[in-house]
């Protein structure tokens, strides 16, 4: 019943399928029954079902071309997945497969007509066509687009789960045919540990499809010898169905399997990538039943299934014989071989075939196939005498036939090899690419490498893999040392390149590139118009630029560019190949990021007290407490209690550096723009650092607990730069100083307002808090509720403050402890938001936000924290001679009057005129004052208090602005030194 | 050997920045001298620690001293240090001392707290002027995990770059290095002879990140947080 | 990814790593004469060829000098920063600094 279904089953054969498990699947509406092991094409084949696809752009039938993934012919659509190539995804039961690209079904395009009026869309159409006038390529784009159109996505899609690893290897072989499982084999043998990558799911390569010899039994019994070494091999991990998907610098490799995209790092690298089968470029040579000698091989050998039942070989090489021999063994007709060379040696190969009575064409061409009334498959060749290169005699012989098998010759798949650094050139001898000047570390070997013959193939492997050992072994325990192998001989006469299978036709319609249905004379006239050199040609025609990213076409565009511009291919070469390989998956690349989160030891507490949590850098802070929709209320109520009784912030998140030695305090005078040589045990100083271009970049404040301890303060965001600046200037300097970035030890809360001392004084007895004892900018150590504590009299907020720095893992308990003594005078916490109000209202700048990568201390009124008197500190030579210029902006207080008008923003823009003039760094509402504030950049002639300025707002509103003396709040300074 | 003693962790019990996610992941916590511990996450915690574990460490005794004096005052303490940067030693009392640089050195408790090397030291000194060996608050700013079992080399090559394998990475060897991109001290310390273990330093902020991030990186091995109480059997 | 070898910490991912800029010593901030400083802080040298420049590895904050061919991209050595710079430097005394 099953077996029925699959009229071009073989009765026997195939490698990779299980014939006791049918499968049943769908495509383009259709049931079809296959095996396990059957890729979507190969099932498909064995239906009978040749036409799997419409060409992009005139909409042609396409079908099965390499049988190895490497066109765009078998693209299809799964439900949620566009774009999977027919060739090489399995199929499994209840699949359903769509067709793509055609409008009204697969088999009856209603695109096709497009063809019809193919002549008049030469290459560079749909610049020229819809350039002109300005705008009309908006209108057709979208209509353009959607004919053009591939796949589609499923925007139901449910996310899943892709991950990341990393992996090291002595040695990583990519390609497991006979010359990757050679090197594999040899560098097991001498003690590395090596990684062998395959992008099929049985090893083997062309071993397990090609025939070497007439009767068809050296390939199978060398590829289970190999096998069966590699499997008995303790040192070798085999990845099948995994693709190395380029190769980035010191042999790191991306190769992704299944789901998970591993990060490889190879100590040496063998790249066994092999060759891609080239078409014949003729009229028609896209029609259903063409295809490469390779797809035939592999149908036959691989899946069991026969690829036509009439077949014409065209080739240039053995391997057209190959396939003419499997062909024969699998029941099919051969009808003729087209040999495109004159009188070659006759080999074991080519006798075998005549000797089964087969007519070999010597020195003739398919001149062009024609396809079945339905346009759908190929019904016959024109055999015609080849006159030289790439011409015809005027008539020729029509054979009629249903598959014809192109074995012409192969481009190395130097993607990979190039993206190493190797570089491409072409023997216009031999008709070759050959591949040098890999990185140290890299070989390439077999195919790719110019070798051909099996002996010379697995020679190549063998010689590599040693080489790569030896060097190893220099610095390894594992690996063995051995006598280096002698070169491996030229192998170049065994080269399956035909110099010129290229046929012209007066139709066209002969194609270089099937993706993107470009034809000889497209490439010709991006040539004649001007584009001769082949980047320039890829980017005028697309040719190259389609799924299958040139594999196909990159030689015959050589060739074709070469002629047309009196050029050799050397000369011409071929364009650039970039990362990834193969399309790869969002998910491979989305899957397993990380997003570093930080939390403050109190966290919990913020939770509990319902704070809108906000990321700032990596640290989660509270924004603010209550409900989102109460957002304003909720931070000017928390603003108003600072104000008025005293509030509770976490700035855990501060940075902290500890300063100590004998030169502690000479590294701070160095670093920080202020004198801090003789600042005094118990005091705090404001700290402004600027870098050598005299920017301000980053603040906080020093504290002195020992005439060698500094305790320092940094911004959230800025403290490891600090950190890693302070390390790399001593560096340089060797003072007699410790620096240690103590961020993380320590959490700290900063208990603010007019009650401050009155909730403190409740749970900190040691520390005499009176304002004479422990004035502003004082610092003490003590207790606070039995905890060991760092006390800074700060003012950020501008009330009376106190910053509590305690050691990390007792976070909770300070909060809780604070919490309860302040609960009768009101204590209430306090987010960053209203923080930013409260610091806004009492003029102190936020680095990084009302200063920019030109702002210097004078231009944001810091004038007065920067020592003149010391010899040294970093930006101050700038500085000096900066101020003595004089300044072209100056970071000033405004105030709207105008309640009516939209709040400015941050970046909104001062105009004068015609002109921008500065810009808003900060800007609130201040409940305090009951009108908004801000700070903003404005030229000198404005800086004067009481100068308006005109500020573009909101929906570009101008709204009037007036410069005010900072700060905004408290002017006499006397709220925090309470 | 310390002996847990069943209790309710409050606020004056030293606790991990883990403790609230470790609560909501059902773990057993008990009062082990001055801190709270996971002293069980399921009677399985044995088995677990064989396969694919990790176990918070971080509320146990460690210290770091830092300057140029440091491996003579070390030295001084009768601490044997580590020849080498990024090697680490096991002292008399079952404490590691790890060499994180010419100058810096970290020392971790053994985990029964049989030992108290840790603590002494950080009691036994004070700042000294002109004498450069300052001690490190790392029981705070560092928060400390364990990964042990068979499969502990296979996870962490999903969060870190470096080559951990047995032959590459020694027991005693240290990489400072990112993990899960947070810098952290990674340490081989193998359980046992049969169990491979590293210790893993980071960020005190940054744990719940990184547990969380390991606990995703394990789930493909049926790795699974545990108690101490298992790492003790072995 | 490409590799660099840490005098602290041996061969690890350049993703590891900060670049801290060109190694060119520093004019004598008191002595010298404007334009010199104003190269010295602002112009680059950006050679073509063997440079010298400043590494950290982060996990460290360990400081060290690299020399590479900035063509080629090839790290030609690391060293510590300890073996060009060994002895203490100095400013000239402070003036009567508060």
């Amino acid at each position: 019943m099953v077996n029925s279904q699959q009229n071009n089953r073989l009765a026997s054969g195939g490698l990779l399928v299980d014939r006791e498990h049918p499968i049943t699947f769908s495509f383009a509406g259709k049931d079809f029954i296959g095996f396990a092991g059957d890729s979507i094409a190969s099932a498909l084949a064995a239906n009978d079902q040749w036409l799997i696809s419409r060409s992009f752009k005139y909409h042609r039938a396409r079908a099965v071309l390499t049988m190895a993934g490497q066109d765009a012919n078998t693209l299809v659509q799964l439900p949620s997945d566009p774009n999977v190539l027919a060739d090489r995804t399995e199929i499994s039961q209840g699949m359903r497969v769509d067709g793509q690209n055609y409008s009204g079904s697969l088999e009856n395009d209603l695109g096709r007509h497009i063809e019809k009026v193919g002549r008049f869309m030469p290459v560079g159409f749909y610049y020229k066509a819809f350039y002109k006038p300005a705008g009309v390529w908006e209108k057709w784009a979208p209509l353009i687009r959607k004919k053009a159109g591939l796949g589609e996505i499923d925007e139901q899609f449910e996310p899943e789960y892709y991950d990341k690893a990393y992996a090291f290897y002595d040695i990583v072989v990519v390609g497991a045919g006979p010359a990757g499982m050679s090197a594999a084999i040899q560098a097991a043998e001498q003690g590395a540990k090596v990684l062998l990558v395959d992008e099929n799911p049985v090893l083997g390569g062309s071993l397990s499809y090609d025939r070497l010899d007439a009767k068809g039994e050296v390939a199978p019994a060398l590829r289970a010898g190999m096998i069966a070494d590699i499997e008995a091999s303790d040192n070798i991990d085999v990845m099948l169905e995994a693709i190395c998907n380029g190769y980035f610098a010191d042999n790191w490799l991306p190769v992704i399997q299944a789901k998970r995209l591993l990060k490889v790092r190879a100590k040496e690298m063998i790249m066994a990538v092999g060759a891609l089968e080239q078409q014949a470029v003729f009229h028609n040579n896209d029609l259903p039943g063409v295809m490469m000698s390779s797809a035939v091989l592999r149908l036959i050998k691989l899946y069991g299934v026969r690829p036509g039942k009439r077949a014409v070989v065209l080739t240039g090489n053995e391997q057209g014989y190959s396939a003419a021999l499997e062909m024969l063994d699998a029941g099919i007709e051969v009808v003729a071989i087209a040999e495109l060379r004159d009188s070659p040696p006759i080999s074991e190969l080519m006798q075998a075939v005549s000797d089964r009575g087969v007519e070999i064409y010597q020195n003739h061409a398919v001149y062009a196939a024609q396809p079945s009334s339905d346009k759908k498959h190929l019904a016959q060749v024109e055999l015609r005498a080849q006159l030289g290169r790439g011409a015809c005699a005027n008539s020729g012989e029509l054979i009629s036939c249903d598959l014809l098998c192109m074995a012409v010759g192969y481009t190395p798949t130097y993607q990979l090899v190039c993206q190493a650094g190797g570089q491409l050139s072409y023997d216009d001898e031999s008709a070759v690419f050959t591949l040098k000047g890999l990185p140290k570390a890299a070989q390439i070997v077999g195919s790719v490498n110019g070798n051909w013959s099996t002996d010379a193939v697995c020679g190549d492997g063998y010689r590599a893999a040693v080489l790569a050992c030896n060097r190893l072994a220099q610095q390894s325990k594992t690996i063995t040392e051995i006598s280096e192998p002698a070169p491996i001989a030229d192998d170049s006469a065994a080269s399956p390149n035909y110099s010129w299978p290229i046929f012209p036709h007066p139709k066209g319609k002969e194609f270089v590139d099937y993706d993107e249905d470009l034809q000889i004379a497209d490439i010709v006239n991006a040539t004649r118009d001007g584009y001769e050199h082949v980047q320039l040609v890829k980017r005028y025609s697309t040719c190259g630029m389609g799924p299958s990213q040139g594999r196909h076409s990159a030689l015959a565009t050589a060739r074709i560019v070469a002629q047309a511009t009196g050029k050799s291919v050397a000369q011409t070469g071929v364009t650039t190949a970039r990362p990834p390989f193969a399309p790869e998956r969002l998910g491979h690349l989305a899957g397993r990021s990380f997003y570093p989160a930080r939390y403050t030891s109190m966290h919990q507490r913020h939770v509990e007290a319902g704070a809108q949590m906000l990321q700032a850098g990596a640290w989660y802070r509270p924004a603010y407490y209550g409900a989102s929709d109460q957002r304003d209320a909720c931070i000017n109520a928390e603003v108003n209690n600072v104000r008025e009784n005293v509030g509770l912030v976490d700035v855990s998140t501060l940075g902290g550096i500890e300063l100590r030695g004998p030169d502690a305090a000479e590294m701070l005078n160095r670093i920080y723009t202020f004198g801090f040589l003789k600042q005094p045990v118990g005091r705090a100083r404001y700290a402004l650092m600027t870098n050598e271009a005299g920017v301000v970049i980053d603040d906080g404040v020093s504290c002195r607990f020992h005439d060698q301890l500094f305790y320092v303060t940094a911004t959230t965001g800025g403290v490891d730069r600090v950190y890693q600046s302070m390390l790399k200037w001593n560096a340089q300097w060797c003072l007699d100083v410790d620096i240690a970035n103590v961020t993380s030890a320590w959490c700290a809360v900063n208990i603010a307002g007019p009650k401050a001392r009155d909730v403190l004084a409740k749970v900190c007895t040691d520390v005499d808090l009176d304002s004479e004892a422990f004035p502003y900018m004082g610092v003490r150590e003590g207790h606070v509720a039995g905890i060991e504590a760092r006390l800074i009299r700060v003012g950020f907020v501008g009330e009376l403050g106190y910053e509590i720095h305690v050691p990390q893992h007792c976070g909770e308990a300070l909060w809780d402890a604070l919490m309860q003594a302040g609960s009768e005078q009101g204590i209430k916490p306090f987010g960053i938001e209203a923080q930013r109000v409260l610091r806004l209202e009492k003029g102190h700048i936020i680095i990084g936000q009302d200063t920019d990568a030109m702002s210097t201390p004078q231009e944001v009124q810091m004038g007065w924290a920067v020592s003149a008197k010391k010899p040294f500190f970093v930006g101050h030579r700038v500085i000096k001679e900066l101020n003595e210029i004089g300044q072209y902006r100056a970071l000033v207080g405004f105030v709207v009057d105008d309640l009516s008008a939209p709040i400015p923003l941050e970046s909104h823009l001062v105009i004068e005129g015609e002109k921008m003039t500065g810009r808003v760094t900060s800007c609130n509402f201040s409940p305090t004052l009951g009108k908004p504030v801000g700070m903003v950049y404005v030229p000198p002639h404005k800086a004067e208090p009481g100068s308006e300025i005109e500020i573009r707002s909101s929906g570009g509103v101008m709204v009037t602005a007036k410069v005010v003396e900072l700060p905004f709040y408290d002017p006499q300074t006397e709220r925090q030194a309470l | 050997m310390s002996e847990f003693i069943t209790a309710t962790a409050d606020s004056v019990l030293r606790r991990s920045q883990l403790y609230h996610l470790q609560q909501s992941e059902g773990a057993q916590f008990a009062k082990y001298q001055d801190a709270v511990v996971v002293k069980q996450f399921s009677s399985n915690d044995s088995q677990q620690v064989k396969s694919l574990g990790v176990a918070d460490l971080s509320t146990l005794p460690r210290s770091g001293f830092k300057g140029k004096h440091t491996p003579q005052w070390l030295e001084q303490q009768g601490v044997t240090i580590p020849e080498q940067p990024n090697c680490a030693t096991k002292q008399n009392d079952g404490a590691l001392v790890a060499r994180l640089s010419e100058q810096e050195h970290l020392i971790l408790s053994d985990l029964a707290m049989a030992g108290s090397l840790a603590q002494i030291l950080e009691q036994s000194w004070s700042i000294e002027p002109d004498y450069m060996c300052y001690s490190l608050p790392r029981r705070d700013s560092h928060a400390w995990l364990y990964l042990s079992g068979e499969h502990v080399r296979a996870m962490l090559a999903k969060v870190c770059g470096i080559d951990l394998s047995a032959v590459e990475f020694a027991n005693g060897q240290i990489a400072q290095t990112s993990i899960a991109r947070i810098n952290g001290i990674l340490i081989r310390d193998d359980l046992n002879d049969d169990t491979a273990g590293f210790h893993l330093l980071c960020d005190s902020s940054s744990v719940i990140f990184v547990w969380q991030s390991l606990l995703d990186a394990m789930a493909e091995f049926d790795g699974k947080p545990v108690g101490l109480a298992a790492l003790l059997e072995n | 990814m490409k590799q660099m070898n840490c005098p602290l910490n041996g061969l690890r991912n350049i993703s590891e790593f900060i670049y801290g800029g060109e190694y060119h010593p520093m004019p004598d901030p008191q002595q010298c004469d404007k334009r010199e400083w104003v190269e010295h802080v602002f112009f680059h040298e950006n050679a073509a060829g063997e440079v010298t420049e400043w590494w950290c590895h982060s996990a460290t904050s360990y400081w060290f000098l690299a020399r590479r061919n900035s063509i080629t991209d090839e790290i030609i050595e690391t060293f510590p920063a300890s073996k060009l710079f060994n002895k203490r430097v100095d400013f000239s005394a402070a003036q009567g600094e508060s």
